[in-house]
């Protein structure tokens, strides 16, 4: 039987097995996979479900946007709506503080007004825009809509959570920014991690390990990385401290994830690090994800792209996790725009772009980013 | 703008939120870095002055110029020397910044902290927040903080301390704004980068004249350096809270009295012009088109205008009559190219030698 991406075709598989349990906040998938929700809804469709148990998640960031953290913000309040048990790690000296900004569940009544807001787009269909109304056929499909709202929630970015005492919800927050050879958050991960073993018995629990900015600038640690690649020794350092880091972290996390029902999520500046020690994380990665700033006001960008008003960044989804399985996952559209519906929900959009000149070769060739001023910037679709 | 970015930092900071900061960089072709800090700091005393600003305090962490340069510079903008105790302190780390000199052991400037070393980040930090507390004191009121130049401090510490000051500073409680000039061509660009990373704000002063391909001359061309006439371009980038980029360029002027911005009148359209790439056809149509294609006579039976109907088959020339307005041709490919009032249609054809019908299919495989 052929597996068609659920959102482009008709026909849905019913993936629902019943011989597995089903816990909530843990979807089964195929191959034996399962998935646990992203806190986003689109982004859960985009990638298939969501992210897998087991997989290591690399968003790259933009040092222009802080749209990463919205990423990071959903995937932790998913986390605990569904009261799993979260990592969360970041190079401030106050971590939980980040707590205090993680948005609240959408109450089921708001959510309904989603669907009449479609409504009224459809006395103006755009051609060229057409793969925009196919989704408009599931918002009826009452079955997929309940089983969605126990997966994954609608979050308001306007509203905080309210984070109970931290004892009763399994939450560890820990700073990454004094630590000078990462030893004690190996160890942070490796206890968190032996609370979510995976075994036979199946799918106890699952966890989430949340990391914001590994190897910022301002921590103690990110000079030896990039003494190990080579470029500019000013000092001379031994070489088991240089080589010890980057590998490690990455290898690892990433061996411990696989032996156990969590997902890890770690955004890195890439733009930041040594090209050699970006390239390695992003192959190191499951699932890679990049987020992207987009110019002010910008009245070509405006004429170019549909709901630029309401467009606060792109999001590029680079890799998706490929779990016992041999076949690719193959996206239709790889670059999104992140738009703040009604200012309180991220939703992601395909880009809806007018049709281009296709002699002008450089704007799907390069990958450049807006950040970069001195570069021509071209939006990579 | 100028303008936009010493309002920014006037602004200050919302609570729970870091600090802004603002990177101001230059180059060898364009060394007016300094004037373009002077300006902003001037623009932030007075702020601070006139009580308009998030800040009652300033304090300056002094590498390149003496701390008496500065109460020079803004004597000659109007401030009073007396008052400047009230809310301006200067780290001096320009007089000695590594110990060397014995005897000078404090200053008799209360104002004037002396720094003797300044490798030590930490301690610089202290003496920042000791500085700045000593005149705002504990609680709600904050105060900015400006750094001479993080070039001489990158040369004295490692850039991940010269991070962890400028982070430590942005999420301090009592710090408003914070701004700083780095020379970017004195270092590599990760430095640059990491600098605009942590920075709200970044405004480069680049040379009027860009080579096509973006890149900032790397050919150095002796003559344009000699032609330095103190103008060039103030581009800012402004990231805002909702994670959008504002993109801004001003031209700027270097005078006697300092240095003058001045908004060019086309605009942002310049910066982003690769952003678009070509679309693939032109639906606008120009004035002059619109107003010819008013004039056309198209060549169908009921013209509307109550004259008789030509029917015209492709196949003859229309007779000539007075009245008329000229013949049209009409066959697929015709397309609208008109005089100047009259309305015609130009058919050009691709090659004088065919037959009147050799456009349509010719029948001449046909044996009938």
């Amino acid at each position: 039987m052929v597996f068609y991406k659920q959102k482009m075709s008709s026909f849905s598989r019913n993936l629902a097995d019943s011989r597995l349990p089903q816990i909530p906040g843990v979807k089964h998938g195929p191959n034996g996979t399962s998935f646990v929700s992203t806190g986003i809804p689109d982004l859960d469709k985009i990638l298939g479900g969501g992210f897998h148990l087991g997989s290591l998640v690399m968003v790259m960031e933009d040092g222009e946007a802080p749209h990463h953290l919205l990423l990071l913000r959903n995937f932790m309040s998913q986390g605990l709506v569904h009261n799993q048990p979260l990592l969360y790690a970041s190079p401030s000296n106050d971590p939980k503080s980040f707590l205090g900004t993680l948005p609240s569940p959408v109450s089921p009544k708001d959510d309904k007004s989603r669907g009449p807001e479609t409504e009224q787009e459809k006395g103006l269909r755009i051609a060229w825009q057409y793969r925009k109304y196919f989704g408009e056929n599931q918002l009826n499909n009452e079955n997929n809509k309940d089983a969605k709202k126990e997966y994954c929630n609608e979050f308001d970015l306007r509203k905080p959570l309210k984070v109970p005492s931290l004892g009763a919800q399994h939450i560890d927050c820990f700073s990454i920014l004094e630590s000078p050879n990462l030893t004690a958050f190996r160890d942070r991960c490796s206890t968190f991690l032996a609370q979510v073993p995976r075994n036979d018995k199946g799918i106890g629990c699952a966890g989430r390990i949340a990391i914001q900015s590994l190897c910022a600038p301002q921590c103690g640690y990110s000079d030896t990385e990039f003494w190990f690649s080579g470029e500019r020794n000013i000092r001379c350092s031994s070489l088991n401290a240089q080589r010890g880091f980057s590998l490690y972290v990455d290898r690892f996390l990433k061996s411990m994830l696989r032996s156990s029902n969590a997902v890890a999520v770690i955004t890195f500046p890439s733009s930041l690090l040594s090209p050699s020690l970006s390239k390695r994380w992003q192959h190191m990665a499951d699932t890679l994800l990049s987020v992207r700033a987009i110019p002010d006001e910008d009245k070509d960008l405006a004429n170019l792209l549909t709901g630029y008003q309401d467009m606060v960044g792109l999001l590029h989804v680079h890799k998706v996790a490929q779990i016992n399985t041999q076949v690719p996952v193959i996206l239709d559209a790889n670059t999104f725009s992140i738009k703040l519906q009604r200012r309180r929900s991220l939703v992601l959009e395909r880009l809806n772009q007018a049709p281009v000149d296709g002699s002008s070769g450089t704007s799907y060739g390069t990958s450049s980013s807006c950040s970069s001023s001195s570069k021509s910037t071209s939006l990579d679709f | 703008m100028a303008e936009s970015i010493c309002r920014a930092l006037r602004d200050g900071a919302l609570e729970g939120e870091h600090a802004p900061a603002l990177t101001i960089k230059d180059t060898l072709h364009t060394p007016y870095g300094f004037q373009a800090f002077t300006h902003v700091l001037c623009s932030l005393s007075s702020n601070i002055l006139s009580a308009k600003s998030q800040s009652k305090c300033l304090v300056l962490i002094a590498f390149e110029k003496s701390p008496s340069f500065y109460y020079e510079l803004l004597r000659s903008k109007g401030v009073d020397v007396n008052t400047m105790k009230n809310w301006l302190r200067i780290l001096d780390c320009y007089s000695d910044p590594l110990g060397w000199k014995d005897g000078i052991t404090g200053s008799n400037d209360a104002a004037v902290k002396i720094c003797k070393n300044v490798r030590d980040l930490e301690k610089l930090l202290s003496y920042v927040l000791e500085l700045g507390k000593g005149v705002v004191g504990q609680g709600k009121v904050r105060f900015s903080v400006a750094i001479d130049s993080v070039s001489v401090m990158l040369r004295h510490a490692a850039l991940s301390s010269v991070a962890s000051l400028i982070n430590n500073l942005r999420s301090n409680n009592q710090v408003s704004s914070i701004f700083w000039l780095i020379h970017s061509d004195l270092h590599e660009t990760r430095s640059t980068t990491v600098l605009e990373y942590m920075s709200s704000m970044v405004a480069s002063l680049d040379s009027m004249v860009h080579s096509s391909n973006g890149q900032r001359s790397s050919s150095l061309n002796i003559f344009s350096i000699e032609h330095n006439s103190g103008k060039g371009k103030f581009n800012v980038r402004l990231k805002r809270r909702n994670g959008r980029v504002k993109v801004m360029c001003e031209e700027f002027h270097v005078e006697q009295t300092g240095i003058k911005f001045v908004v060019i009148s086309s605009g942002n359209g310049m910066v982003n012009h690769t952003l678009v790439p070509k679309v693939q056809f032109n639906l606008q149509l120009s004035e002059k088109e619109r107003a010819d294609r008013e004039n056309v006579v198209l060549p169908f039976e009921h013209q509307g205008i109550g004259k008789e109907v030509q029917i015209y088959d492709g196949r003859r020339s229309l007779p000539v009559e007075q009245n008329e307005t000229s013949p049209v041709l009409t066959t697929e490919k015709s397309h609208a190219k008109a005089d100047q009032g009259k309305g015609e249609i130009h058919y050009f054809r691709d090659s004088d030698d065919e037959h009147l019908d050799s456009d349509e299919d010719p029948d001449d495989d046909l044996d009938i």
